[in-house]
Protein backbone atom coordinates (compact mmCIF):
# COMPACT_ATOMS: atom_id res chain seq x y z
CA UNK A 1 0.00 0.00 0.00
CA UNK A 2 2.74 2.45 1.00
CA UNK A 3 4.71 1.30 -1.98
CA UNK A 4 1.81 2.37 -4.18
CA UNK A 5 1.57 5.82 -2.57
CA UNK A 6 5.31 6.17 -2.95
CA UNK A 7 5.20 5.45 -6.67
CA UNK A 8 2.21 7.78 -7.04
CA UNK A 9 4.08 10.66 -5.42
CA UNK A 10 7.13 9.86 -7.51
CA UNK A 11 5.12 9.90 -10.74
CA UNK A 12 3.79 13.35 -9.86
CA UNK A 13 0.78 15.13 -11.28
CA UNK A 14 0.26 14.79 -14.99
CA UNK A 15 -2.78 17.08 -15.23
CA UNK A 16 -2.08 20.49 -16.72
CA UNK A 17 -3.24 23.44 -14.66
CA UNK A 18 -4.59 25.03 -17.80
CA UNK A 19 -7.70 27.11 -17.17
CA UNK A 20 -6.30 28.30 -13.83
CA UNK A 21 -2.76 28.91 -15.07
CA UNK A 22 -1.56 29.88 -18.55
CA UNK A 23 -0.66 26.93 -20.75
CA UNK A 24 2.84 26.66 -22.18
CA UNK A 25 2.57 25.92 -25.87
CA UNK A 26 5.49 24.79 -28.00
CA UNK A 27 7.64 27.23 -30.00
CA UNK A 28 6.19 26.16 -33.31
CA UNK A 29 2.57 26.34 -32.22
CA UNK A 30 0.38 27.88 -34.90
CA UNK A 31 -2.38 29.89 -33.29
CA UNK A 32 -4.39 32.96 -34.24
CA UNK A 33 -2.99 34.82 -37.28
CA UNK A 34 -1.89 38.20 -35.93
CA UNK A 35 -2.43 40.85 -38.57
CA UNK A 36 -0.65 44.18 -38.72
CA UNK A 37 -2.61 46.40 -41.11
CA UNK A 38 0.14 49.03 -41.17
CA UNK A 39 2.63 46.70 -42.83
CA UNK A 40 0.09 45.21 -45.22
CA UNK A 41 0.43 46.32 -48.85
CA UNK A 42 -2.83 44.64 -49.95
CA UNK A 43 -1.02 42.54 -52.55
CA UNK A 44 -3.45 39.64 -51.99
CA UNK A 45 -0.69 37.01 -51.89
CA UNK A 46 -2.19 35.57 -48.69
CA UNK A 47 -5.68 35.31 -50.16
CA UNK A 48 -4.29 33.30 -53.06
CA UNK A 49 -2.33 31.00 -50.76
CA UNK A 50 -5.15 30.41 -48.27
CA UNK A 51 -6.44 26.86 -48.85
CA UNK A 52 -9.65 27.40 -46.91
CA UNK A 53 -10.52 30.82 -48.40
CA UNK A 54 -10.47 32.23 -44.89
CA UNK A 55 -8.69 35.25 -46.35
CA UNK A 56 -10.62 37.24 -48.89
CA UNK A 57 -9.67 40.32 -50.92
CA UNK A 58 -12.36 42.33 -52.69
CA UNK A 59 -11.53 45.19 -55.03
CA UNK A 60 -14.12 47.83 -55.73
CA UNK A 61 -12.90 50.26 -58.37
CA UNK A 62 -15.93 52.54 -58.09
CA UNK A 63 -15.43 52.98 -54.35
CA UNK A 64 -11.66 53.23 -54.78
CA UNK A 65 -11.12 50.58 -52.14
CA UNK A 66 -9.76 47.11 -51.61
CA UNK A 67 -11.01 45.18 -48.63
CA UNK A 68 -9.09 42.42 -46.89
CA UNK A 69 -10.96 40.04 -44.62
CA UNK A 70 -9.90 37.22 -42.34
CA UNK A 71 -12.50 34.77 -41.11
CA UNK A 72 -11.21 32.97 -38.05
CA UNK A 73 -14.15 30.59 -38.38
CA UNK A 74 -12.76 29.14 -41.58
CA UNK A 75 -9.06 29.43 -40.78
CA UNK A 76 -7.24 26.10 -40.50
CA UNK A 77 -4.05 27.65 -39.03
CA UNK A 78 -1.74 26.22 -41.70
CA UNK A 79 0.54 29.26 -41.79
CA UNK A 80 0.57 29.59 -45.56
CA UNK A 81 -0.31 33.28 -45.35
CA UNK A 82 2.76 33.84 -43.19
CA UNK A 83 4.93 31.99 -45.70
CA UNK A 84 3.94 34.13 -48.64
CA UNK A 85 3.57 37.57 -47.02
CA UNK A 86 6.30 39.77 -48.54
CA UNK A 87 6.24 42.30 -45.70
CA UNK A 88 5.62 40.02 -42.73
CA UNK A 89 2.31 41.73 -41.97
CA UNK A 90 0.64 38.48 -40.97
CA UNK A 91 2.19 36.18 -38.39
CA UNK A 92 0.76 33.21 -36.55
CA UNK A 93 0.78 33.84 -32.82
CA UNK A 94 0.51 31.42 -29.91
CA UNK A 95 -2.99 32.58 -29.05
CA UNK A 96 -5.41 29.63 -29.00
CA UNK A 97 -8.30 30.89 -26.88
CA UNK A 98 -10.56 31.79 -29.76
CA UNK A 99 -14.00 30.59 -28.73
CA UNK A 100 -16.70 33.24 -29.19
CA UNK A 101 -20.39 33.52 -28.53
CA UNK A 102 -20.94 36.10 -31.25
CA UNK A 103 -19.92 35.02 -34.73
CA UNK A 104 -19.12 38.57 -35.85
CA UNK A 105 -16.14 38.54 -33.49
CA UNK A 106 -14.46 35.90 -35.63
CA UNK A 107 -13.96 38.35 -38.49
CA UNK A 108 -11.22 40.90 -39.03
CA UNK A 109 -11.08 43.30 -41.93
CA UNK A 110 -9.02 46.15 -43.31
CA UNK A 111 -9.70 48.60 -46.12
CA UNK A 112 -7.09 50.05 -48.45
CA UNK A 113 -7.16 52.69 -51.16
CA UNK A 114 -6.14 52.21 -54.78
CA UNK A 115 -3.51 54.02 -56.82
CA UNK A 116 -4.60 55.67 -60.07
CA UNK A 117 -2.64 55.57 -63.29
CA UNK A 118 -0.83 58.78 -64.27
CA UNK A 119 -2.01 58.57 -67.86
CA UNK A 120 -5.49 57.14 -67.93
CA UNK A 121 -6.58 57.72 -64.31
CA UNK A 122 -7.89 54.18 -63.85
CA UNK A 123 -7.13 52.43 -60.56
CA UNK A 124 -4.65 49.61 -61.19
CA UNK A 125 -3.01 48.59 -57.89
CA UNK A 126 -3.27 49.28 -54.15
CA UNK A 127 -1.55 52.56 -53.27
CA UNK A 128 0.56 50.96 -50.56
CA UNK A 129 1.87 48.28 -52.94
CA UNK A 130 2.94 50.98 -55.41
CA UNK A 131 4.68 52.93 -52.66
CA UNK A 132 6.35 49.78 -51.40
CA UNK A 133 7.69 48.93 -54.86
CA UNK A 134 9.13 52.45 -55.15
CA UNK A 135 10.67 52.24 -51.66
CA UNK A 136 12.33 48.95 -52.57
CA UNK A 137 13.78 50.49 -55.73
CA UNK A 138 15.12 53.48 -53.79
CA UNK A 139 16.61 51.19 -51.16
CA UNK A 140 18.32 49.04 -53.78
CA UNK A 141 20.52 52.06 -54.48
CA UNK A 142 19.46 53.53 -57.82
CA UNK A 143 20.54 57.05 -58.72
CA UNK A 144 18.34 60.14 -58.25
CA UNK A 145 17.84 60.59 -61.96
CA UNK A 146 16.69 57.01 -62.34
CA UNK A 147 14.43 57.37 -59.33
CA UNK A 148 12.41 60.04 -61.08
CA UNK A 149 12.14 57.90 -64.21
CA UNK A 150 11.15 54.82 -62.25
CA UNK A 151 8.62 56.82 -60.28
CA UNK A 152 6.75 57.59 -63.48
CA UNK A 153 6.96 53.98 -64.53
CA UNK A 154 5.73 52.62 -61.22
CA UNK A 155 2.76 54.95 -61.16
CA UNK A 156 1.56 54.02 -64.64
CA UNK A 157 -0.79 51.13 -65.27
CA UNK A 158 0.48 48.12 -67.30
CA UNK A 159 -1.81 49.00 -70.19
CA UNK A 160 -0.39 52.49 -70.59
CA UNK A 161 3.16 51.21 -70.07
CA UNK A 162 2.66 48.85 -72.97
CA UNK A 163 1.40 51.66 -75.17
CA UNK A 164 4.32 53.86 -74.19
CA UNK A 165 6.89 51.23 -74.99
CA UNK A 166 5.22 50.62 -78.34
CA UNK A 167 5.60 54.28 -79.22
CA UNK A 168 9.20 54.31 -78.04
CA UNK A 169 11.12 53.65 -81.26
CA UNK A 170 14.09 52.03 -79.48
CA UNK A 171 11.92 49.29 -78.06
CA UNK A 172 10.49 48.11 -81.34
CA UNK A 173 12.51 45.50 -83.18
CA UNK A 174 10.84 44.94 -86.52
CA UNK A 175 13.98 43.41 -87.91
CA UNK A 176 13.85 40.44 -85.58
CA UNK A 177 10.43 39.28 -86.75
CA UNK A 178 11.20 39.92 -90.36
CA UNK A 179 14.30 37.79 -90.13
CA UNK A 180 12.37 34.94 -88.56
CA UNK A 181 9.82 34.95 -91.36
CA UNK A 182 12.60 35.13 -93.87
CA UNK A 183 14.42 32.19 -92.32
CA UNK A 184 11.30 30.06 -92.29
CA UNK A 185 10.73 30.75 -95.96
CA UNK A 186 14.27 29.71 -96.71
CA UNK A 187 13.80 26.46 -94.85
CA UNK A 188 10.77 25.60 -96.90
CA UNK A 189 12.65 26.16 -100.09
CA UNK B 1 -43.92 18.01 -52.45
CA UNK B 2 -44.58 21.39 -50.98
CA UNK B 3 -42.61 22.75 -48.01
CA UNK B 4 -39.88 20.83 -46.20
CA UNK B 5 -39.15 21.68 -42.60
CA UNK B 6 -35.95 23.67 -42.22
CA UNK B 7 -35.42 24.05 -45.97
CA UNK B 8 -36.04 27.22 -47.94
CA UNK B 9 -36.33 27.16 -51.71
CA UNK B 10 -34.38 29.82 -53.56
CA UNK B 11 -35.01 29.11 -57.23
CA UNK B 12 -37.24 26.22 -58.20
CA UNK B 13 -36.77 22.81 -56.64
CA UNK B 14 -33.06 22.45 -57.32
CA UNK B 15 -31.79 25.41 -55.35
CA UNK B 16 -32.42 25.35 -51.66
CA UNK B 17 -30.98 26.80 -48.47
CA UNK B 18 -31.41 25.62 -44.92
CA UNK B 19 -32.96 27.70 -42.17
CA UNK B 20 -31.89 27.17 -38.58
CA UNK B 21 -34.44 25.58 -36.29
CA UNK B 22 -36.38 28.42 -34.63
CA UNK B 23 -35.90 29.01 -30.92
CA UNK B 24 -38.79 30.33 -28.85
CA UNK B 25 -38.44 32.92 -26.10
CA UNK B 26 -39.13 30.50 -23.27
CA UNK B 27 -36.25 28.29 -24.32
CA UNK B 28 -33.89 31.25 -24.36
CA UNK B 29 -35.08 32.23 -20.87
CA UNK B 30 -34.69 28.66 -19.68
CA UNK B 31 -31.18 28.56 -21.07
CA UNK B 32 -30.04 31.47 -18.90
CA UNK B 33 -31.52 29.68 -15.88
CA UNK B 34 -29.72 26.51 -16.89
CA UNK B 35 -26.41 28.36 -17.09
CA UNK B 36 -26.85 29.54 -13.50
CA UNK B 37 -27.89 26.15 -12.18
CA UNK B 38 -25.55 23.95 -14.12
CA UNK B 39 -22.46 25.06 -12.12
CA UNK B 40 -20.58 21.80 -11.71
CA UNK B 41 -21.63 19.26 -14.22
CA UNK B 42 -22.30 19.50 -17.93
CA UNK B 43 -22.92 16.48 -20.08
CA UNK B 44 -21.67 16.72 -23.61
CA UNK B 45 -23.04 14.85 -26.57
CA UNK B 46 -20.95 14.87 -29.68
CA UNK B 47 -22.76 15.08 -33.01
CA UNK B 48 -20.58 14.24 -35.99
CA UNK B 49 -22.10 15.91 -39.05
CA UNK B 50 -19.61 14.56 -41.54
CA UNK B 51 -16.24 15.62 -40.19
CA UNK B 52 -12.84 14.03 -40.75
CA UNK B 53 -12.63 12.72 -37.16
CA UNK B 54 -9.81 15.13 -36.28
CA UNK B 55 -12.19 17.05 -34.04
CA UNK B 56 -13.36 13.84 -32.34
CA UNK B 57 -9.79 12.87 -31.57
CA UNK B 58 -9.19 16.26 -29.94
CA UNK B 59 -12.44 16.03 -27.95
CA UNK B 60 -11.30 12.70 -26.56
CA UNK B 61 -7.83 14.12 -25.97
CA UNK B 62 -9.51 16.73 -23.78
CA UNK B 63 -10.99 13.99 -21.60
CA UNK B 64 -7.64 12.19 -21.13
CA UNK B 65 -5.78 12.51 -17.80
CA UNK B 66 -3.52 15.30 -19.12
CA UNK B 67 -6.31 17.79 -19.77
CA UNK B 68 -8.94 15.94 -17.78
CA UNK B 69 -12.13 17.78 -18.63
CA UNK B 70 -13.97 15.56 -16.16
CA UNK B 71 -12.48 17.46 -13.22
CA UNK B 72 -14.89 20.26 -14.23
CA UNK B 73 -17.73 17.77 -14.52
CA UNK B 74 -17.64 17.82 -18.31
CA UNK B 75 -18.52 14.32 -19.38
CA UNK B 76 -19.05 12.86 -22.83
CA UNK B 77 -22.29 10.89 -22.90
CA UNK B 78 -23.60 8.37 -25.39
CA UNK B 79 -27.11 9.70 -25.95
CA UNK B 80 -28.45 13.16 -26.79
CA UNK B 81 -31.22 12.56 -24.24
CA UNK B 82 -28.64 12.88 -21.46
CA UNK B 83 -26.95 15.95 -22.88
CA UNK B 84 -26.77 19.56 -21.72
CA UNK B 85 -24.28 20.56 -24.39
CA UNK B 86 -24.36 19.43 -28.00
CA UNK B 87 -21.03 19.54 -29.77
CA UNK B 88 -21.49 19.70 -33.54
CA UNK B 89 -18.42 18.82 -35.57
CA UNK B 90 -18.05 18.62 -39.33
CA UNK B 91 -19.31 20.69 -42.22
CA UNK B 92 -22.90 19.26 -42.19
CA UNK B 93 -23.06 17.07 -45.25
CA UNK B 94 -26.41 16.59 -46.95
CA UNK B 95 -26.67 13.03 -45.62
CA UNK B 96 -25.92 14.07 -42.03
CA UNK B 97 -28.32 17.01 -41.85
CA UNK B 98 -31.30 14.93 -40.75
CA UNK B 99 -29.43 12.82 -38.15
CA UNK B 100 -27.96 16.04 -36.74
CA UNK B 101 -31.42 17.61 -36.52
CA UNK B 102 -32.76 14.46 -34.86
CA UNK B 103 -29.99 14.64 -32.24
CA UNK B 104 -30.84 18.31 -31.69
CA UNK B 105 -34.54 17.56 -31.25
CA UNK B 106 -33.79 14.60 -28.98
CA UNK B 107 -31.75 16.65 -26.50
CA UNK B 108 -33.91 18.04 -23.69
CA UNK B 109 -34.50 21.80 -23.59
CA UNK B 110 -32.71 23.96 -22.60
CA UNK B 111 -29.59 22.86 -24.44
CA UNK B 112 -26.38 24.64 -25.32
CA UNK B 113 -25.21 24.17 -28.89
CA UNK B 114 -21.51 24.44 -29.58
CA UNK B 115 -20.11 24.59 -33.08
CA UNK B 116 -16.76 22.84 -33.02
CA UNK B 117 -13.84 23.20 -35.42
CA UNK B 118 -13.39 25.16 -38.64
CA UNK B 119 -15.91 22.97 -40.47
CA UNK B 120 -18.54 23.39 -37.79
CA UNK B 121 -18.06 27.16 -37.62
CA UNK B 122 -18.18 28.00 -41.31
CA UNK B 123 -17.69 24.87 -43.38
CA UNK B 124 -13.88 25.04 -43.14
CA UNK B 125 -12.07 23.87 -46.24
CA UNK B 126 -15.29 22.20 -47.41
CA UNK B 127 -17.32 25.42 -47.35
CA UNK B 128 -17.95 25.57 -51.10
CA UNK B 129 -18.57 21.88 -51.77
CA UNK B 130 -21.82 20.95 -53.49
CA UNK B 131 -22.63 18.31 -50.88
CA UNK B 132 -22.32 20.31 -47.65
CA UNK B 133 -24.51 22.93 -46.02
CA UNK B 134 -21.39 24.58 -44.63
CA UNK B 135 -21.55 25.07 -40.89
CA UNK B 136 -23.70 24.14 -37.93
CA UNK B 137 -25.44 27.52 -37.77
CA UNK B 138 -27.14 26.77 -41.07
CA UNK B 139 -29.29 24.08 -39.41
CA UNK B 140 -29.50 24.89 -35.68
CA UNK B 141 -29.07 28.05 -33.56
CA UNK B 142 -25.49 28.06 -32.21
CA UNK B 143 -24.42 29.52 -28.85
CA UNK B 144 -20.65 29.17 -28.97
CA UNK B 145 -18.17 28.82 -31.83
CA UNK B 146 -14.85 27.07 -31.19
CA UNK B 147 -12.61 27.64 -34.25
CA UNK B 148 -9.51 25.59 -35.02
CA UNK B 149 -8.62 22.76 -37.33
CA UNK B 150 -8.93 20.92 -35.02
CA UNK B 151 -9.12 22.98 -31.82
CA UNK B 152 -6.48 21.82 -29.32
CA UNK B 153 -7.68 20.15 -26.10
CA UNK B 154 -6.89 23.38 -24.24
CA UNK B 155 -8.99 25.37 -26.72
CA UNK B 156 -11.77 22.81 -26.25
CA UNK B 157 -11.76 23.28 -22.49
CA UNK B 158 -11.69 27.05 -22.92
CA UNK B 159 -14.58 26.88 -25.38
CA UNK B 160 -16.70 24.77 -23.07
CA UNK B 161 -15.90 27.16 -20.22
CA UNK B 162 -17.13 30.02 -22.42
CA UNK B 163 -20.26 28.01 -23.22
CA UNK B 164 -20.93 27.51 -19.52
CA UNK B 165 -20.32 31.19 -18.82
CA UNK B 166 -17.30 30.56 -16.57
CA UNK B 167 -14.72 32.33 -18.72
CA UNK B 168 -15.18 35.39 -20.92
CA UNK B 169 -14.47 35.47 -24.60
CA UNK B 170 -11.15 37.11 -25.49
CA UNK B 171 -11.39 37.47 -29.25
CA UNK B 172 -12.85 40.71 -30.61
CA UNK B 173 -13.69 41.43 -34.20
CA UNK B 174 -11.81 44.37 -35.70
CA UNK B 175 -12.06 46.62 -38.69
CA UNK B 176 -9.17 48.82 -39.78
CA UNK B 177 -9.09 51.60 -42.36
CA UNK B 178 -5.95 52.67 -44.15
CA UNK B 179 -4.63 55.99 -42.89
CA UNK B 180 -3.48 58.84 -45.09
CA UNK B 181 0.14 58.39 -46.17
CA UNK B 182 0.55 55.11 -44.32
CA UNK B 183 3.56 53.12 -45.52
CA UNK B 184 4.68 49.54 -45.07
CA UNK B 185 8.02 49.34 -43.29
CA UNK B 186 10.96 47.95 -45.21
CA UNK B 187 12.80 45.21 -43.38
CA UNK B 188 16.58 44.77 -43.18
CA UNK B 189 17.34 47.96 -45.08
CA UNK B 190 21.10 47.53 -44.62
CA UNK B 191 21.28 44.41 -46.79
CA UNK B 192 21.29 44.60 -50.61
CA UNK B 193 18.17 43.18 -52.23
CA UNK B 194 19.99 40.45 -54.14
CA UNK B 195 21.70 39.17 -51.04
CA UNK B 196 18.34 39.07 -49.23
CA UNK B 197 16.95 36.91 -51.99
CA UNK B 198 19.94 34.56 -51.85
CA UNK B 199 19.75 34.21 -48.05
CA UNK B 200 16.01 33.63 -48.06
CA UNK B 201 16.17 31.12 -50.89
CA UNK B 202 18.94 29.15 -49.21
CA UNK B 203 17.18 29.16 -45.83
CA UNK B 204 13.93 28.01 -47.38
CA UNK B 205 15.73 25.30 -49.33
CA UNK B 206 17.27 23.95 -46.15
CA UNK B 207 14.53 24.38 -43.57
CA UNK B 208 11.29 24.28 -45.53
CA UNK B 209 9.21 27.24 -46.56
CA UNK B 210 7.74 28.62 -43.34
CA UNK B 211 10.66 27.89 -41.02
CA UNK B 212 13.13 28.94 -43.67
CA UNK B 213 11.46 32.33 -43.80
CA UNK B 214 11.65 32.69 -40.02
CA UNK B 215 15.30 31.61 -39.90
CA UNK B 216 16.27 33.95 -42.76
CA UNK B 217 14.51 36.75 -40.88
CA UNK B 218 16.49 36.06 -37.69
CA UNK B 219 19.75 35.77 -39.62
CA UNK B 220 19.24 39.08 -41.42
CA UNK B 221 18.22 40.76 -38.18
CA UNK B 222 21.58 39.77 -36.72
CA UNK B 223 23.42 40.96 -39.85
CA UNK B 224 21.69 44.34 -39.73
CA UNK B 225 22.32 44.86 -36.03
CA UNK B 226 26.02 44.00 -36.04
CA UNK B 227 29.17 45.42 -37.62
CA UNK B 228 31.88 43.43 -39.40
CA UNK B 229 33.71 42.96 -36.10
CA UNK B 230 30.74 41.86 -34.00
CA UNK B 231 28.88 39.69 -36.50
CA UNK B 232 30.67 36.44 -35.53
CA UNK B 233 30.13 36.89 -31.81
CA UNK B 234 26.48 37.87 -32.34
CA UNK B 235 25.76 34.80 -34.44
CA UNK B 236 27.54 32.60 -31.91
CA UNK B 237 25.55 34.09 -29.03
CA UNK B 238 22.28 33.51 -30.90
CA UNK B 239 23.15 29.91 -31.72
CA UNK B 240 24.27 29.19 -28.17
CA UNK B 241 20.97 30.55 -26.89
CA UNK B 242 18.93 28.36 -29.28
CA UNK B 243 21.21 25.32 -28.81
CA UNK B 244 19.99 23.46 -31.87
CA UNK B 245 22.47 21.61 -34.15
CA UNK B 246 20.09 21.84 -37.13
CA UNK B 247 19.88 25.61 -36.79
CA UNK B 248 23.66 25.78 -36.47
CA UNK B 249 24.08 23.90 -39.72
CA UNK B 250 21.64 26.18 -41.54
CA UNK B 251 23.24 29.33 -40.13
CA UNK B 252 26.69 28.10 -41.25
CA UNK B 253 25.33 27.62 -44.73
CA UNK B 254 23.66 31.02 -44.79
CA UNK B 255 26.84 32.68 -43.59
CA UNK B 256 28.80 30.95 -46.31
CA UNK B 257 26.48 31.92 -49.14
CA UNK B 258 26.25 35.52 -47.99
CA UNK B 259 30.05 35.76 -47.74
CA UNK B 260 30.40 34.26 -51.20
CA UNK B 261 27.91 36.81 -52.51
CA UNK B 262 29.87 39.66 -50.90
CA UNK B 263 33.25 38.49 -52.21
CA UNK B 264 32.03 37.41 -55.63
CA UNK B 265 30.85 40.86 -56.60
CA UNK B 266 33.55 43.50 -57.08
CA UNK B 267 31.39 46.65 -57.28
CA UNK B 268 28.17 45.84 -55.51
CA UNK B 269 26.44 49.22 -55.49
CA UNK B 270 27.64 50.73 -58.77
CA UNK B 271 27.13 47.70 -60.95
CA UNK B 272 23.45 47.58 -60.14
CA UNK B 273 22.90 51.31 -60.51
CA UNK B 274 23.76 51.17 -64.19
CA UNK B 275 21.18 48.62 -65.29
Amino acid sequence: MFKLFKSITKAGDSIVKYPFAPLDVSDDFRGKPEYNAKDCIACAACTRACPANALIMETKADENSRRWELSMARCIFCGRCEEVCPTGAIKLSKEFELAVTNKADLYEDATFTLAHCRECETPFAPRKAVDYAMDLLVQSGISEEQQAKRHEQVETCPECLRKQSMLDYDNVFHGKHLNNVHLKQEERV
Amino acid sequence: MSEMKGIREIVGKDHTATVPVPQDENTIKLKSVLLEDIQRSAYVYRVDCGGCNGCEIEIFAATTPVFDAERFGIKVVASPRHADILLFTGAVTRAMRMPALRAYEAAPDPKIVVSYGACGCDGGIFHDLYCVWGGTDKIVPVDVYIPGCPPTPAATIYGLAVALGILDQKLKGSSVKEEEGEKATLKHTGIPLEMKVIIEREARRLAGYRHGGLIADDFMNILVESTTETVDTNIKAYLDEKDDPRLREIFDNLYRVSLAELCGRSQPADARAED
